[in-house]
This record gives structure tokens, sequence and C-alpha cells, in this order.
């Protein structure tokens, strides 16, 4: 519940969709097709055992105990009852055994293969759908991060059913037997469902109640976060904001004080009448009802007295359940909606299966234009570049002039809003998607370690030959400057970086990750292209000089398009873009834009003055 | 937390235990009380359910007359209105506040305690990690101990009653009972040892598999993701877990088997010989059919409430566990002590003598100096530098100067008195730091600004501020001016700032009240390079009168100070002006020129 409510967060949303009956019904069984593709054997003996524990249980319980004192009190033959009360205990007992046995020994990873299966399913959609995906809040917070409890969701699916199986079959068996004993008692356990309105009303009540606490929650967990994290322990030290914040904290007290009030009388009474209406008049009107049937009319058999009194309460609590479970049926279903939507979601930049591999050789973007989802200005207006093999190429511009995702847009993670991108001159779309992408080396501005090896890291990729990796993962981390402190490593390259399930990995400073990432590059001397989004922000100078003069010794002969803020980098580019709101306004080599005398030069000059004295 | 859980002697379990109980008692004494007075409660109604089967179930049999019957029946339809009522009143009304309550009071005390440590304690990844669960764990563990508590003694009223009725109805099951639920213990806790072997072996495969998982949905991986062929390693990587995970429960599949068949086979036992039993003396007419229908129903509510005692106790040496943290946590004593000297109201000069500063050792091993015997002063107006690569000691020399962490070695002096003698308090306030690595609360611009509550009085030093670090123009274009509210943490119209926007804030803050020294660590990074130029020049003009120590590495801002110090490992090896600097030749020459070459090549010329 916690996770279904998670998944709504703007207010909007808050209100709960209907869907249609057709549609609970597809998207339950949907879940339900998966864990048997999965582990069929596991699907089938999950229900199977659950009947049989509620015919054993049922027959173990006011059935046996009514045939007992029953046939005391007719006298039966003592032999007879005695061999049934052992044949029921002891199929109870083989049950238990085989049970036990399927599912500690028989069909113990299946657990973990219907998990395993799901995720897999997730994770190649992941890589499918569109970056643009990633960038959509909606969507992102609807879908993608959503996906997260795909495994628990699919799974909820089947214990609720189970849960249903379990008190149908109990129900069955109980009912019939009530029923024969005396239709009125059927009456006396539908009770609580007339208090069904109730529920409704409570469930709203506490719905409303944690959409109203939600500020408060979320205060509160802010407040302790900048307690305790780093990150503002500084100021925390040097300033009086701490004292503003422990106000704030006691201000959020009050407000939840508030809150509560409005909520938690009514909530009170809700409950307390439904549970009165279970035990009060449900239990203790039937036995009122039975004792007087046994008493005054004499109209019932001690053994009848003692099965409605003692199941009477079970069977008003499974028909209550039965439809809290049916209702349950609805928000599975609400949820495996989004997750069926996330997986037939066509991606708008798709894989073209029949395209050709690229092989490198000049690309092109003719008057291309680019605007982000939802923005009201372009990202690029109108941007024609050329790359041709072996050259180096310079971006540079002020921040937010769209340098980066230029970058991107060459990596196709994006779709053009007009103009072509061409490979000697074929349209991109001709060619393999993957392939395409292929093609280049990349480093980001805002590039991630994952949490495996440095050897890993550094390669990308499922290793096929470890020797010869290993080699390479040498020599690229001793171009790229990272070998110095790999070396140091406790397990050189097969040091697990950074601590997110390894607690012995190795912690790296930006600029060391930043140079492992860089690595990347030389390890992938097959690729044509080289992208660099600032690869060297994290650097100080000297090492900067040493990274920038490696790196254009080990990628001779590939091109590279590298972007920097520091314009000194640029003056040995074979030709250099600036760009300024999403436009190229001048290109040339450096000499050349110095003599146009126009915004590169001024900026150049600019950064220079301090070295040289204005 | 740890891959390994410890093992904890029997004592420590109960003191830690104790600890939290007496905690709360002192901080919130009404939820203890309730917490017992419910669980006595609880443990009435428990046992009156089954006495008032036994009760019908004899009168029926001895047929006595339907009004005693329904006087009966009746009398419990009140005790179930009030018990339930009472119930209600306490888990629907008063107890959420007062677990929000505890949860204020005992974050209020470890803010404070948090706010009094030493900022190497956030450097310890062992005892930050520790810190955190402190923090995070406190109350839910609080809460769940005392719960426990309650509902320990909701079972006890309720096992010892029933036990004596059934002992009353029949010795020899109540004898039997007691002999099952024994061995059936002894089982379940080699069960439960082996639960938690399993778990320990799983707990690094299960947060291997969280985090592939993670980095499919979250955006900063996707680009990645894309481009390279991270995917298939991952999946790769995710394959071999879940065989990894399987292969565990494998490893413990009989064993499990096992248990579970033991527990499970005495308890039918225990079932069928009470049946029996009953069954044989029903018909011999020793017992009645209230004493056989309240033993076949009550003996295996005793078995669960024995068990569900045992499984409730043995859940406390796993709460001991992060109550040792907290209660390490209340414990710990910072090393930087306040002072009592107020700070002097003229600040004349910082004299560092001889400092000299090593980290505390790591889980790695030894403590290695960050800063070897540096000696500088600053005098009031001063703008210096401090220059070096990445990692020379420059922003540790800062969080010295700061106080953050006291030298190993030497002594800072201010206006000539060592500052571990001063007010720290006061001290602090004393000097104004851009961080490189600040942080924006999310609270309104005017208290980011001020760093403290707002009140109407600070309006001009709230504008002053943001107008000296050039936030003016971005301040009009914001319909509630400085009153706006920043990031979205949790107010859906509060307002984001580009990097660039967020650092104006940071440097805002220096200009908001007198300091005696500002200091500027790297506070351009975020910056392209025109702004970076103006904000150089914008900071120079502003800070006149004040006492500046610029950082960088970026040798084109601290070209304008008055007097450079060259860092490298931890000691000052050259200092004095840039002229005199390059003059020299050494280090800082060779720094500024490589960083200059390309720049002079190609700009001299023209």
């Amino acid at each position: 519940m916690a996770l279904f409510r998670r998944k709504q967060p703007d207010a909007a949303q808050e209100k709960k969709k209907k869907l249609p009956l057709r549609q609970v019904w597809q998207n339950n069984l949907f879940a339900l097709r998966l864990i048997w593709r999965a582990a069929p054997l596991y699907f089938i003996f999950y229900f199977l055992s659950t009947i049989l524990y509620a015919i054993v249980d049922f027959l173990s319980g006011a059935f046996l105990l009514r045939l007992i004192v029953n046939n005391v009190q007719s006298g039966s033959p003592p032999a007879q009852i005695a061999a049934y009360i052992v044949g029921i205990v002891g199929a109870n007992l083989l049950i238990n055994i085989l049970s036990s046995y399927m599912w500690n020994v028989k069909l113990v990873g299946d657990y973990h293969r219907i998990e395993a299966s799901i995720r897999q399913m997730m994770f190649d959609q992941a890589q499918r759908v569109e970056l643009a995906c990633y960038e959509r809040p909606e969507f992102y917070d609807k879908y993608v991060r959503a996906m997260d409890g795909a495994n628990d969701h699919v799974r909820q699916v089947m214990y609720t059913l189970d849960g249903l199986i379990w008190r149908v079959t109990g129900l069955i068996g109980n009912s019939i037997l009530i029923f024969t004993i005396d239709p009125v008692f059927i009456a006396f356990a539908a009770i609580p469902l007339l208090l069904g309105f109730l529920r409704k009303k409570n469930n709203k009540n506490k719905h409303d109640c944690d959409t109203d606490l939600k500020p408060y929650n979320r205060r509160k967990s802010y407040i302790r976060r900048t307690f305790y994290l780093a990150d503002y322990a500084k100021e925390m030290r040097q300033t009086g904001m701490y004292l503003r914040l422990l106000e704030d904290l006691r201000e959020n007290l009050d407000e939840f004080k508030r809150i509560h009030r409005k909520y938690s009388l009514r909530r009170a009474v809700y409950e307390l009448i439904m549970k009165l209406g279970t035990q009060v008049v449900t239990v203790l009107g039937a036995t009122l009802y039975a004792t007087f049937r046994a008493l005054v009319s004499g109209s019932m058999l001690l053994g009848d007295c003692l099965v409605v009194i003692s199941s009477i309460g079970d069977i008003s609590n499974a028909l209550d359940d039965f439809v809290v479970k049916l209702a349950e049926f609805h928000e599975h279903a609400l949820y495996l909606e989004d997750m069926r939507t996330f997986l037939s979601h066509e991606p708008a930049i798709a894989e073209n299966p029949d395209g050709d591999m690229p092989k490198g050789g000049t690309i092109e973007l003719k008057n291309v234009t680019f605007r982000y989802e939802g923005a009201d200005t372009d990202a690029l207006t109108d941007v024609s570049l050329t790359v041709r093999p072996g050259e180096r190429i310079a971006l540079v511009g002020h921040n937010g002039s769209g340098k980066t995702t230029l970058v991107k847009l060459l990596l196709h993670l994006y779709e053009p809003t007009a103009g072509d991108i061409t490979l000697d001159g074929r349209d991109w779309r001709d060619f393999n998607l993957t392939g395409w992408r292929r093609q280049f080396s990349t480093v980001f501005q805002d590039y991630r370690s994952f949490s495996f090896t440095v050897a890993q890291n550094v390669l990308l990729r499922p290793t096929a030959d470890p020797d010869a990796d290993r080699a390479l993962v040498e020599q690229s981390l001793r171009e790229s400057g990272a070998w110095e402190k790999v070396e140091t490593l406790d397990h050189g390259i097969d040091t697990v970086l950074t601590r997110e399930f390894d607690d012995k990995g190795a912690v790296l400073s930006g600029g060391e990750s930043q140079k492992i990432s860089l690595a990347r590059v030389f390890a992938e001397p097959e690729r044509p292209f080289v992208l660099l989004d600032e690869p060297s922000s994290a650097l100080d100078p000297i090492a900067e000089h040493r990274m920038f003069e490696n790196m254009m010794r080990a990628t001779a002969g590939r091109s590279v398009v590298f972007i920097s803020h520091r314009l000194s980098s640029a003056t040995t580019a074979d030709r250099i873009y600036m760009m300024e709101k999403g436009r190229v306004i001048e290109t040339g080599t450096h000499a050349e834009l110095m003599a146009q005398n126009g915004k590169y030069a001024d900026m150049f000059r600019k950064q220079a003055e301090n070295y040289v004295g204005a | 937390m740890d891959n390994k859980t410890p093992k904890q002697p029997l004592k420590t379990v109960f003191s830690n235990n104790i600890f939290i109980i007496g905690k709360v008692w002192r901080l919130m004494p009404s939820y203890i009380i309730l917490t017992v007075c419910e669980g006595i409660m609880w443990g009435i109604i428990n046992s009156a359910e089954s006495l008032v089967f036994y009760t019908i179930f004899n009168a029926l049999d001895a047929g006595e007359p339907f009004s005693r019957l329904a006087a009966l029946i009746g009398m419990i339809s009140l005790f179930y209105l009030v018990t339930g009522a009472l119930d209600k009143l306490y888990w629907v009304i008063l107890n959420p506040v007062i677990k929000q309550t505890l949860h204020y009071r005992m974050h209020r005390e470890l803010f404070q305690r948090a706010q009094s440590l030493d900022l190497a304690c956030y450097d310890d990844p062992q005892f930050y990690n520790d810190f955190v669960f402190a923090m995070d764990e406190a109350d839910s563990r609080a809460i769940k101990v005392v719960d426990e508590v309650g509902k320990l003694i909701n079972r006890f009223v309720a096992s010892g009653t029933l036990f004596t009725l059934l002992f009353t109805i029949d010795p020899l099951v109540a004898a039997l009972i007691l002999l099952v639920s024994a061995l059936s213990t002894v089982v379940w806790l080699w069960g439960n040892k082996l639960t938690f072997k399993a778990q320990e072996e799983r707990k690094p495969l299960d947060r291997k598999s969280s985090y592939i998982n993670r980095t499919f949905h979250l955006a900063d991986y996707a680009k990645e993701i894309r481009t390279s062929r991270a995917g298939e390693l991952l999946t790769a990587e995710y394959s071999e877990t879940v065989e990894k995970r399987i292969s565990v429960e494998r490893k413990y599949a009989w064993k499990f088997f096992a248990v579970n068949t033991l527990v499970n086979g005495m308890g039918r036992v225990l079932q069928l010989a009470t049946l029996l039993l009953m069954f044989f003396k029903l018909i011999a007419g020793t017992v009645q059919l209230g004493g056989f229908a309240a033993a076949v129903n009550t003996i295996w509510r005793v078995r669960w409430f024995f068990f569900d005692i045992c499984q409730r106790i043995a859940r406390f040496p796993e709460h001991a566990l992060y109550i040792e943290k907290y209660r390490k946590f209340l414990c710990t004593e910072p090393t930087i002590k306040p002072g009592e000297t107020p700070v002097p109201d003229t600040f004349e000069s910082l004299e560092l003598r001889h400092v000299s500063f090593a980290y505390p050792a790591g889980a790695d091993g030894e403590p290695k100096e960050t800063l070897h015997d540096v000696s500088l002063t600053i005098r009031r107006g001063d703008k210096i530098a401090l220059v070096g690569y990445n990692g020379a000691g420059k922003t540790t020399l800062i969080k010295l100067i700061m106080r953050l962490y006291d030298p190993t070695a030497g002594q800072i002096l201010y206006n000539g008195i060592d500052i571990r003698t001063l007010d720290l308090d006061d001290y602090r306030r004393k000097i104004g730091t851009v961080f490189q690595d600040f942080k924006l609360f999310a609270a309104s611009i005017a208290e980011n600004v001020l760093c403290e509550a707002y009140t109407d009085d600070r309006e001009a030093d709230v504008r002053r501020a943001l107008d000296a670090a050039d936030f003016t123009g971005k301040l009009d274009s914001l319909e509630e001016g400085f009153h706006t509210h920043l990031t979205r943490e949790f107010r859906k119209d509060g307002t984001n700032l580009s990097g660039g926007e967020s650092q104006k804030i940071a440097i805002a803050r220096v200009f908001a009240r007198p300091y005696d020294v500002i200091i500027m660590d790297e506070p351009s990074a975020a910056l392209d390079p025109l702004a970076e130029y103006a904000l150089n020049h914008n900071i120079l003009d502003r800070c006149a009168d004040s006492t500046v120590i610029f950082i960088s590495h970026r040798l084109s801002t601290t070209r304008m100070a008055g007097h450079i110090y060259m860092l490298a490992d931890g000691r000052i090896t050259e200092e004095g002006s840039h002229e005199a600097l390059m003059a020299r030749g050494g280090k800082y020459a060779e720094m500024f020129n490589t960083q200059a070459k390309n720049y002079i090549r190609e700009v001299q010329p023209a």
C-alpha cells in the first residue's frame, strides 16, 4: 500500500483512477502469467497446497468438534471416532511434510527465479526506452522509478489470489456446515458486511489524513538530513541555522498534532463500530440465539452449538476479508497498468535491426534544431557541424549554450526537431542504432562510476579474453593517468569502486574517478569517434595539461570532439565551434577566430588577462 | 550496516534494552505507563475469550436457565464495548501523538549532540555509519522495544491465565503442552540461528542485486548504459548474483525442512494427544463438555502465546545492537571543546605558528600528515591567497582556521590568543566562509543568506548582501523577492536556482554580516570563465577593507592577492607577491606558466 501511494506524487494524481473491470482482470492475469512462465511448478503447488490446507483445516477444526460432540451425545462407538481423529490429524501432518519439502527443498530457487525473470524484463525495457523518458517527470515518476517495485507487485497478485482461495475454501466448508445446522446463522455472519460503507468512509478518512501528513513527513526527514549529512556539517557549525531548524522541528510537531486531531476521533469511532459489529452483534448474537435454541426450544444438539459459537466469528471475518481481497485486485491492477504501459512503450528512437553497421567516416549535422520536451525555447537552433576522420573539434561557449546537448544528439540519444544528421552522406536512420552509438567513446560531464571493479569500469563490458583485457585495462589506465592511484589500491584493478554494496570498496576523489572514466576512451581504440565533455574539470592545471597531451597522442587517428571551459585547450583544435544560446556563432581555427576579433577572441582575452597582464 | 552482525554478551543485550526504556521513561513517561496498562488489558481480553467459552458450555451442558446465560452474554457485550473503546482511544488517538512527540524529543537531543560533534567524526566512515544509524533508528527502535515489552506483558498475562485454566481442566494436557513447547522452542532456536546465518550470507548478494536494479532506473546511469555495453555487464552480474543467492538457499534447504517438519510434527502430536485424551475423558464422563471444548480451543492459543514469547525475546539482541550505536553516539564527547575567553572586539591578526595536522587514521592504518609545520600571519585588511595542487592541504588549512579541527601540533593565535581558549561559537562567527561545496537550505532566500531566522530589521542586511553578490538581477524576477522559498524539497512552489545563482547566494552570506576574516574556498568552481572573471573583480572591490583569504588552483584568481602562499604536500614551499614568486622561477612559476602557456603564446604577439 505504501509503495502504491508513492508512485502518485502529485496532488492531481492523488485521486484514485477507476479501471474498467475487463482491464482489472487482464492486468491481474498478466501478472499471474509472468509467474507461471518463470516457475510453473511453483505456481501450481502454491495454490494446490493452499486448497489442501484449507480442506484439512476445516476438517480438523469445527467439523471434527461437531462430529465428536454429536457422536458422544448420540452414543456412537468410540473406536470409529478415534480412528477418524487419527486420520484427520495424520493427513494434516502429511500435507505439512509434503509442503515443507516442496518449499524448502524442491522449489527452493524458484522464488529468486521469478524475481530474476521479472527484473530482467524490466532491465531490457529500461535500456530500450529513449533517454527523454528519464527526463519527462510524469513518465519517470510513474513508470521508470516505480519499476523498482515491479517484483513485489507482481507477487502481490499471487498472494491476494492465494488468500482468496484460502478464504473461499474455508467459507464453503463452514457455510455448508452452518447452513445445514440453521440458515439463520448465515445472516448473523453477514451482518458486518452491512458495515461496508463504514469501511469505505474510514479508508477515505485515512487516505485524506495521509495526504495531509505528507508535507509533515517530508519536512521531518529533510530536517534530519541537514543534521546528519556531512555536506551541511560545516554550515551548521559556523552559523545559527541549526537553531532555526530546531524551531522548525517543533513547529512541525504542532502541525502534526493539528492534523491528527482533525481525523483521529472519527477514525476511532468508525473502527470501534466495525469491531463491535463483528464481536458483539455477530458472535455474541449468534451465541445468544444458539443457547436459546439449545436451552429453550431444545431443538439444537450441543455439538452444533459448539460449532456455531466457535466458527461464526471466523466465517464473519472470512466474509469481510473476502470483500477486502477482491478490492485488492483493483489496486494491483492500477499498479500493473503502469508497469504494462512502461513495458509496451515503443521507444521514439527505436533500434533499426536491419540497418547497416556504421564504421566511422564523416559525420555531418545540417541545420539541426532541437528542443527538449516541454521546453519553451530551442536548445539548439540551426546548427551545422562537420567532423571528418582524425579531426580535433572543440566546442566552446558559456554554460547553457548547448554544447552538452550537441554531444547527446551526436550519440542519437535524442532525435533532432529539424535538420539532418548524416554519416558519409547517408542518413543516420539507415544505420543500426546500437552500432551508431558504439562508434563513440564518450566521457560525460556527469560521468558515473559503477560499483564494480576498476577493470570492469574501464571496459564496461563482459570480458571475453581475461588476459588480453587485463593488459588493455592497465594500458588504458596508464594513458589516462589513473594508474599511479590504481596501483596503490589493495586489489589493483580488481578493487571494487564505491561502497554501494561492498564495505571494502575504494572511495576515490573526483579527479581520480574522472581519470578512470577517461581510461574508457583508451580501452576502446576501435571506436572511431571520441566525445569528451569537460574531461578535466576536476583536475588541477598540471594534471589537466598532462592529460590533454596524452589524450591527443593516444587518440591519434580518431576523431575527437571536446568541450572545455578553459579556452587554452581549444587553441590546438582543427576547428572551434563557438556557441551561444544554442547557435554556432563563430567557426574556425584559433588563429582565424582571434583574427575575426569576435566573441571568442573577447572571451579568450578575458581569461588570459590575469596570466599575461592586461 | 556491517556485513557481519557481531555477537554480544547477554549483559549488554539486557543493559542496552534497559537503557532505551529508561530513556523513554525520562522523555515520555506517559508512553511507558500506557503501554503497561494496554498490555495488561489485552492479557485480560485474551483470556476472557476462552473463559467465556468454558463458562457457556458448562452452563449449556448443565442445562442452566436461559436467562442466566443471556445475562452473562450481556455482561460480556458490555466488557467488549468498554475495552474496545479504550483500545481505540489508545491506539488511534493517543499513540500516534505519543510517537511523534517522542520522535521530536529524541531528535532534539540528537541534533544538539550532532551539532557539537567534531567534524572529524564525519570523516570516520565507521563512526559516521553508526551516527546515521543512530539518527535513523533511534526513535523507531525505542518504540519497537517499548511496544515489544507491552506485547510481552500481554502474552504473559494471557498465557498464564489460560495455562491455569487448562491445568484445572486436565493437568496432563497442561503438562503435555509445556513439554511440547519446550521441545519445539529448542528446535526453533536452532532454526532461528540457521535463518540468521543464511541471511548474513545473503546480505551482500541482496545489496548487490538492489544496486544493479537501481542503476537501471536511475537517470544518472541512463546515458552510460545507452552508449556503452554496461547493460550487458550489469545483466551478467545480476544473473550471477541470482545464482549465488539460490545456491545459498540450497545449502540450507534440508536443514530448514527438518526444522519445519519437527516443529509442525510436534504440534500435530500435541493436537492428536489432546483430542484423544479429552475424547476418552468425555466418554468416560470425567470431563464436562465445557472443559472439552475449552481444552481443544485453548491448547492452540497457549502454544501460540508461548511461541510468540520466544520469538519476541529472541528479537531483543537485535534491538540491543542498534541501541548500542545510539548509546555510543550519545556518549561521544567532542574533542574540540569551547574555551572560556570572550573573543576580542577588534581583529588585529591571525597567526599560524608551526601548525601540523593529520586526519585521524582511517580503517586502512597510518594517519597521514596533511599539514606540516605551517606558519603564516594575516593582519587586518590583508588579501592573501593559498594556492597549490589538489590535495596539497589548502582546504584543511581553512578548516583548522575555522576550528573545525584542532592542529595536532602548533598553535593558531587570534590577536595573539590561542583560539582553543576562545569561546567557540563566538570565534566561528567571526569568520565568513564561502565553501567550495556550499549547501543551500530549504528555506527562504533571506534565511539562506543570513543563515538564521529572518526578522524584519534584517532587511537592509539581506538586500546589501544580495546586491554585493550580484544577485539583484535575479531577485527582481522573483515574485516574492527574498522571501522566495528555495528548493522544492517540501514546497511545491519552491524555486530551484541554477548552479551559478546558488553560488551567488552562498557568496552573499559573507556580506550579510561584518566578519573579521572572509574565506573564499574556490568560489568560482561552478562558473564559466566570464562569470569567474566578473566575480573575482567584484569580490575584490567589495572587500577593500576586509581581510580575505582566497583559495584556488586557478592561478588567474589568486594573482590579485597581495601575498601568495604556495602549498605542496602540506608545507608552504614558496610565498611572496605574484611578481616575486614569478621572478623566483620555482614551483609557482611553473604552475602559472603551464596554465598560461597557451594564452601567452597566442595573446602576446597580438
